[in-house]
């Protein structure tokens, strides 16, 4: 075992004292003791490796919950379910569309419901690739 | 069993990530030195558009088949290959990364029941998670499970995985497959065994055992007995650092001026000290290069260099920088213009194996081992360019990244963008 070395108060090196870790000084502190702790990354990325990141643009949009500048956050391991929103890829853009996924069919509705110009969209087998992912959670400014 | 993941035409399978549009069209990714084409997509190829070919040669090509060319954004493959390696992490406990595209899978002990259903749940996987597409080979030694990968590549019906383990099989793909492009016969080799009247893989597994370690030397010998079925490369996923660091760019323009060029050089050293401490590994020596554009004739050519050792080996930023830049500085040559130059860590060991000099000033190399783990942290949290010495002048490197891809994966203000319809 090293010998202790005391330090002398006003000696420079007391700057250098840690408060917790392997340098005990005083109380202990009782942050030691929590080990874990709340991490956003692990909740909101459940799968790292196919989970990315989008940032919404365009006009806000109150019914589709999203507004310009949201970042959206994407999981591509998740397999399409009825009703979920994902980022799809039309005509050279990508898009967030409503999944409702029928017996016979998958179909691409407008996730912003008030404007009525976008068509729903069917999907057949042959171009599933249409949907690139699977939207988890929406993280904006309050 | 061994399995190889190997992404096909990698760089640009990444940029069809955010791309899609970009699927069935003819892409190539740029060097960031010369500007040649260092990635091909498999319809750039069928242009005839070749590996390394520098641009200015196939800029007819390029403009006449409406070709998609792309300068390197390291960041997003990076960034995409190692969700690729996560990926194959689910399905075994020991990969070995080989390259940024290539990675090893150990299957040995473990309970596959159907390889070829494997290695096709592999590349499907890899494609779900990450949009890449990747080739998947199984079989009994590494080297052929490199082959086995290539005839993923070749014929789309295997869906991304193939398993080539009986006799015949092998056989009959070794008698298609040119001995040089075996994965461990290098150029020389090739030559010796065109002499020696070797084509195929399967002639050079013919080829008597006592010839092959007298010719080829023991790492011929292996490569002969892994073709053979008989594995005798490990897996190292030991991880251990590279054994030697580059950074060099092109640049944009010709530096004429001595300022500028040591400017540039400073700025790659300090990105090679990033990667050497980010290996826990300290420079023993280094060298400082810088070159003239070889594409004009009609220009005087030059290519300094200099090496530079270190004493006592160090992973000090003020040390590396500076001497990186004094070397510049001595053998800079005025009166031609500089296109490329970059700095080279030429021998490198562990941290850990340092040997501090008697007659080292034991109290300065403390000072600097904190300003530098300082320098570190500041980097961590609050970006690599948050800081950097005066001697790298705006720090920015004289490169042409007109047609680079966003950083979609690395960068908030690159995250790619979605509309809401």
């Amino acid at each position: 075992m090293e010998k202790f070395q005391p330090y002398a108060i006003g000696d420079e090196q007391t700057a250098e004292f840690s408060l917790c870790g392997d340098v005990k000084a005083g109380f202990p502190s009782p942050a030691e003791d929590i080990g874990e702790k709340l991490d956003l990354v692990k909740l909101l990325v459940r799968h790292r490796a196919s989970t990315f990141f989008f940032r919404v643009s365009g006009v806000s949009m109150v019914e589709a919950d999203m507004d310009e500048g949201d970042i959206l956050i994407v999981d591509r391991s998740i397999e399409p379910y009825n009703n979920c929103k994902a980022i799809c890829f039309i005509d050279g853009e990508y898009t967030v569309k409503r999944v409702e996924i029928h017996e016979q069919e998958i179909r691409l509705m407008p996730a912003n419901e008030s404007i009525k110009k976008y068509k729903p969209i069917i999907i057949t087998p042959d171009n599933t690739l249409v949907i690139w992912g699977v939207v988890t959670y929406i993280i904006k400014r309050a | 069993m061994f399995a190889l993941a190997d992404c096909n035409n990698f760089f640009v399978s990444c940029e069809r990530v955010f791309r899609p549009e970009l699927n069935g069209r003819p892409v190539i990714v740029l060097s960031n030195n010369d500007g040649c084409a260092i990635a091909r997509s498999n319809e750039a190829k069928a242009l005839g558009i070749k590996m390394g070919a520098p641009m200015f040669k196939i800029r007819d090509i390029v403009q006449q088949h409406r070709v998609e060319v792309f300068s390197g954004n390291m960041a997003l493959y990076g960034d995409m290959s190692r969700r690729v390696r996560w990926t194959l992490e689910e399905f075994v406990p020991f990969i070995e990364v080989y390259s940024i595209d290539e990675a090893f899978m150990d299957l040995r002990g473990l309970d596959i029941a159907d390889y070829d259903a494997f290695a096709k749940e592999v590349s499907a996987r890899c494609w779900r998670n990450v949009a890449i597409p990747v080739s998947v080979g199984v079989s009994h030694t590494k080297t052929l499970a490199k082959i086995a990968a290539s005839l993923c590549k070749k014929y789309p019906k295997l869906r991304g995985g193939c398993f080539m383990a009986r006799e015949q099989d092998i056989e009959k793909v070794l008698r298609r497959y040119p001995v040089g492009d075996v994965w461990g016969i290098g150029r020389r080799s090739v030559a010796k065994l065109m002499d020696m009247g070797v084509q195929t893989a399967w002639d050079f597994t013919r080829l008597g055992e006592g010839l092959v370690h007298r010719v080829f030397g023991l790492s011929g010998l292996r490569t002969w007995r892994e073709l053979r079925g008989e594995s005798c490369i490990e897996l190292d996923d030991s991880g251990e650092g590279r054994q030697s660091i580059c950074v060099s760019r092109s640049f944009s323009r010709e530096i004429t001026d001595c300022v500028e060029l040591s400017e540039q050089v400073a700025t790659f050293a300090a990105k090679a000290v990033e990667k050497l401490r980010a290996q826990h590994s300290a420079c023993v020596e280094m060298v400082v290069f810088a070159s003239t554009n070889r594409f004009r004739d009609d220009e005087p050519q030059t290519s300094l260099s200099r090496a530079v050792l270190f004493d006592v080996a160090t992973a000090d930023h003020r040390r590396i920088i500076s001497s990186a830049v004094g070397a510049m500085r001595d053998i800079f040559r005025s009166g031609y213009g500089y296109k490329k130059a970059g700095v080279v860590i030429t021998k490198l060991i562990p941290e850990s194996g340092v040997i501090h000099s008697l007659f080292e000033d034991g109290q300065a190399r403390q000072r600097d081992t904190k300003l530098s783990a300082a320098l570190d942290s500041i980097k961590r949290d609050f970006g690599r360019d948050a800081v950097r010495f005066a001697s790298q002048g705006s720090g920015e490197i004289i490169s042409s990244h007109e047609r680079q891809s966003p950083h979609y994966t690395t960068l908030w203000s690159d995250l790619p963008k979605v509309s809401v319809k």
